[in-house]
């Protein structure tokens, strides 16, 4: 079942739904076969029944034998509400193999707004961004929204330069309700100028994760001899030197992470590395643990 | 060890393209996208760490391919004789064919002496015979069989061909060029001074040939000679012809000859002349009796000497009658015909009888009795007239057109058939005159004459003639001296008039020698020569449109040229002395005579010194015999043999190209899996 999570077989499929359902249903078959983390159909307990319930909640079993009304509760079942910040800027297109950062992220995010819907019946929302905003579902846990958050997700292709200062301003309108903000992107920017811009997002209480989704080749270049590399935002122009790209560079990119690991750490910023080659179960195990710790 | 062609070893610049091609690969490469450079930084690497070269071993492979190469076509070479090889070279013989090879027994000398050294000639060592006459002749192969070699030279023969050292000097490098062996080159000569080219550096050598000469004949032989003849090519009237015949000695005593003069190989005329020692001498044949047509001459000293073949001299006079010409002019106009008739009456070959009519007696004119005509300055023509002219043109006559004041008034030039654009009177302008700028040297009427820029040209009419054959040329480019050709004939224009209004030309000497030169040139006599030299070529085809068959009798009877030569061939060159029939390929006939040359009578022999200097153009050349006359044995050729390792470096590169290839492959490899 693991296999079924490889972003190189995910991108052989063709529908993002499909993707979705495929790991999230791989995923939580293997989660049930653990003690640590149980879903929304998993008995919690009893609550007596209190105007307002949903009667659909109502275990009638336990009505007829006792003539009491309970609601049957379960875990997770309180509802929250999921953001999806997606990157979209140009530099999500590269790619040193067959999946993208941007289609890496794309699974993710369908991935996590599957779960979130039809496992969790999170409201969900999704927001893709690049130097704008430029596409924002609001959240909503409505039937046929998860079509609607997938369908906003293709349509994210990569262009323009990364800023994090006015998308995320925007989003903070939006964030009325406490819940999960889960923001995917390279962050290719300085570390103190993101978790600057992302903690705002914070506001109500709300939980901000950052997923740095970075491809191999740009933790581990590799160069043979000197090379001209082009900005994919910019355009510009640098030769390097293979000693460079295997020296100082790795060097840059390590610091480089781990300020960011910091950064966010200290502002209480939930924070994970994604490697576009690896599984995605990491990602779905994260917000699993956010929501359980939530609950 | 040297170089035969050191020159290429400039190719060894070429190890700088690998290089800087490792060096550019290094430093440049395809430029490769990435998210972002924000973690990057210039590079701040050292020059000698950026100019660090990859693939060492491949550029070292490179490199050597390009040496290699580059010394191959240096031709390296040893001298002595390299371990386990046999000396290998190509061995020349050339046997001097020139006419001066016909004095004495120079010619029996040679062939003795070159068998000699085909006799000596180691088995294995491939030999060549050329003959050198007008041209290098190879007799034979590149072969090693003596039998074949001693073949060809005893059927050599005497030519009446000019010989030249330099062509034995360009034969040379040609051989040399074409072969990789060093080659000895064997000269059987007379050595003749006059055979020495101008210039010492055409007699240069490659480095790779030795020279042995084998001198035949005396250093000196006395020799009398026919030296030149000046005869008219044309005459009409023989009373006034004289025949100029200049008798010259070389090396001679002074002595009294005989000349005698003959027409048709009947004797004309006989006198005797007292010649210096080593002087010349000239003698006069007046009014020599001519027959009509064309007559084979010929001067002749009497008895014998070293070289008969420069004792006569043939030459060729056609004797025709005088050529009607026709003047046409306006009523009005009476100058410029006294101007073009005294002209044609003054010149020293006039042949022409102009009669001169104005335009409106031109009608009733017949136009057949008239090999040229000329229409100076004529407003206009009747159409019947004009056609009738044309008619005459177009079947072969000639005309002569000036357009003048009146010719210029008309909207085209009749006969000339081209639109009049306009005319210029240069007297109103600040120069006041045109001068002319531009001579065809290869046109007839006016490219032999000089003086032509000092012609003031006052007045010229512009006609629109693209197609047409420009003759002279003003300054302002207009042209003066137009040809066009209508049918079988000529139509020439001169673009002013021939009075003095429009030009001064008929006040300048030059008017006398152009209207002498046109009025040839329209009658069709053109600018024939008595007597040619062997090896001249003469034009079988005067115009290349004509398809028609050329053919030649030669002096010997026989026909020299085959079917193909015969339709295709347009000059031909004469091989041999004597009178030459030839049918042109327009049907003409025509007669010709060639001579030996005359620089093959001066027998003397180049100094031994020059030889000296000759041979020691080349570094490997050999002294041999020039000092002392090969009398039957071969000469001492010192062993300096030198060995060519062309052949090694070939091999060499071989294995350097296949070298470079397996680690290129390699390297090619290794790049393809680490992409």
């Amino acid at each position: 079942m693991q296999n079924l999570l490889d972003p190189a077989v995910l991108n052989a499929i063709s529908g993002l739904d499909l993707v979705a359902a495929t790991v999230v249903d791989g995923f939580v078959a293997g989660l049930h076969r653990s003690a640590d983390f149980g879903f929304s159909q998993e008995f919690a307990e009893y609550r007596a029944y209190a105007p307002g319930d949903d009667l659909r909640h109502v275990d009638w079993n336990v009505y007829a034998r006792s003539d009491r009304a309970y609601i049957k509760r379960f875990h997770g079942e309180t509802n929250s509400q999921l953001m999806l910040l997606v990157d979209a800027s140009s530099s999500m297109g590269f790619a040193s193999h067959a999946v993208s950062k941007l289609a890496y992220v794309r699974f993710i995010a369908a991935a996590l707004a599957y779960l979130a819907t039809r496992r969790q019946r999170d409201a969900t929302g999704l927001v893709v961004f690049g130097d704008t905003v430029r596409d924002f579902v609001p959240p909503s846990s409505r039937q046929g929204h998860l079509q609607r958050l997938l369908a906003s997700l293709m349509q994210a292709e990569p262009q323009a330069k990364t800023s994090y200062a006015a998308p995320l301003t925007h989003l903070q309108t939006f964030l009325r309700r406490r819940g999960m903000v889960v923001v995917m992107s390279d962050f290719y920017a300085p570390p103190a100028d993101i978790v600057r811009a992302v903690t705002p997002l914070r506001v109500h209480g709300n939980e901000v994760v950052l997923f740095q989704v970075l491809d191999p080749e740009e933790l581990r270049p590799n160069v043979n001899g000197s090379s001209m590399l082009i900005d994919l935002e910019t355009g510009a122009q640098l030769e390097v030197s293979e000693d460079y790209v295997q020296g100082r560079y790795r060097e840059r990119i390590e610091a480089h992470v781990a300020d960011l690991t910091r950064e966010a750490r200290r502002a209480g910023i939930g924070y994970h590395l994604l490697q576009t080659d690896q599984p995605l179960d990491q990602a779905l195990m994260q917000y699993l643990r956010l929501r359980t710790g939530r609950d | 060890m040297g170089w035969l062609a050191p020159g290429f070893l400039l190719g060894a610049l070429a190890v700088a393209v690998p290089v800087w091609l490792h060096l550019l690969k290094r430093s440049a490469s395809q430029p490769k996208k990435f998210s972002s450079l924000m973690l990057f930084e210039p590079q701040r690497r050292s020059t000698t760490r950026r100019r660090r070269i990859d693939h060492w071993l491949l550029l070292l492979l490179r490199v050597a391919v390009l040496l290699v190469l580059a010394a191959a076509f240096a031709e390296p070479y040893v001298r002595g004789h390299l371990p386990g090889a046999a000396p290998a070279k190509l061995l020349v013989l050339a046997v001097d064919t020139s006419a001066s090879m016909r004095a004495g027994t120079r010619m029996a000398d040679a062939r003795r002496d070159a068998l000699a050294v085909v006799a000596a000639k180691p088995r294995d060592t491939q030999a060549q015979v050329v003959a050198l006459g007008s041209r290098a002749d190879s007799l034979t192969e590149q072969v090693q069989d003596a039998e074949v070699l001693a073949a060809a030279i005893r059927g050599i023969n005497p030519t009446d061909a000019r010989g030249s050292l330099a062509l034995l000097a360009s034969l040379t490098r040609t051989l040399a060029a074409g072969t990789h062996m060093p080659i000895e080159m064997h000269l059987f000569s007379d050595m003749q001074a006059t055979g020495l080219p101008p210039d010492f550096n055409e007699l240069r050598l490659p480095p790779a040939v030795s020279l042995v000469l084998h001198p035949v004949g005396a250093a000196t032989t006395p020799n009398w000679a026919v030296e030149s003849v000046a005869a008219p090519s044309q005459v009409w009237d023989p009373t006034k012809t004289r025949i100029v015949a200049t008798v010259a000695g070389y090396a001679t005593p002074a002595a009294t000859r005989t000349i005698t003069l003959s027409i048709n190989d009947r004797l004309a005329s006989q006198q005797s002349i007292k010649v210096p020692a080593s002087g010349r001498a000239s003698v006069v044949f007046a009014g020599p009796d001519i027959p009509y047509g064309l007559v084979r001459a010929s001067v002749q000293i009497d008895g014998r000497d070293a070289l008969p073949a420069d004792d006569r001299y043939d030459f060729v006079i056609q004797r025709s009658e005088r050529v009607h010409g026709l003047f046409v002019h306006q009523s009005s106009d009476v100058a410029t015909g006294l101007y073009f008739g005294s002209a044609l009456e003054s010149a020293a070959d006039a042949a022409v009888v102009l009669d001169e009519v104005t335009v409106d007696q031109l009608r009733n004119r017949d136009l057949s009795a008239y090999t040229f005509i000329v229409l100076s300055d004529i407003a206009g023509l009747a159409p019947a007239v004009e056609t009738r002219m044309a008619s005459w043109v177009r079947a072969g006559g000639r005309v002569l057109l000036s357009a003048g004041t009146a010719a210029a008034q008309q909207r085209r030039i009749p006969l000339f058939d081209a639109p009049i654009l306009g005319s210029h009177d240069y007297t109103r302008d600040d120069i006041r005159f045109a001068s002319v700028a531009a001579v065809d040297e290869a046109y007839a009427p006016a490219g032999a004459l000089a003086g032509w820029q000092g012609i003031k040209v006052f007045y010229v009419t512009r006609v629109d003639a693209p197609q047409a054959e420009v003759g002279l040329r003003l300054a302002d480019q207009t042209p003066l001296l137009l040809e066009k050709t209508l049918g079988k004939g000529r139509v020439v224009l001169l673009s002013t008039g021939f009075d003095r209004l429009t030009t001064d030309l008929p006040l300048h000497p030059q008017f006398v020698a152009f209207i002498d030169r046109i009025a040839s040139y329209l009658s069709g006599r053109g600018s024939r020569v008595s007597a040619l030299s062997v090896g001249d070529s003469v034009d079988l085809r005067p115009d290349p449109a004509l398809r028609g068959s050329a053919d030649v009798l030669a002096p010997d009877g026989t026909h020299p040229l085959d079917l193909r030569q015969a339709a295709q061939v347009r000059t031909w060159p004469l091989p041999a002395a004597g009178f030459y029939a030839l049918t042109l390929a327009d049907s003409r006939h025509d007669l010709v005579a060639a001579n030996v040359s005359r620089l093959e009578s001066d027998l003397t022999a180049a100094s031994p010194d020059t030889l000296k200097l000759w041979q020691a153009s080349s570094d490997r050349s050999t002294l041999a015999a020039s000092s002392a006359p090969v009398t039957g044995a071969p000469p001492i050729v010192r062993d300096e043999s030198v060995h060519n390792l062309w052949w090694y470096a070939m091999w060499l590169l071989l294995v350097a190209v296949v070298a470079e290839s397996l680690v290129a492959s390699r390297y090619l490899n290794s790049l393809r899996e680490s992409s």
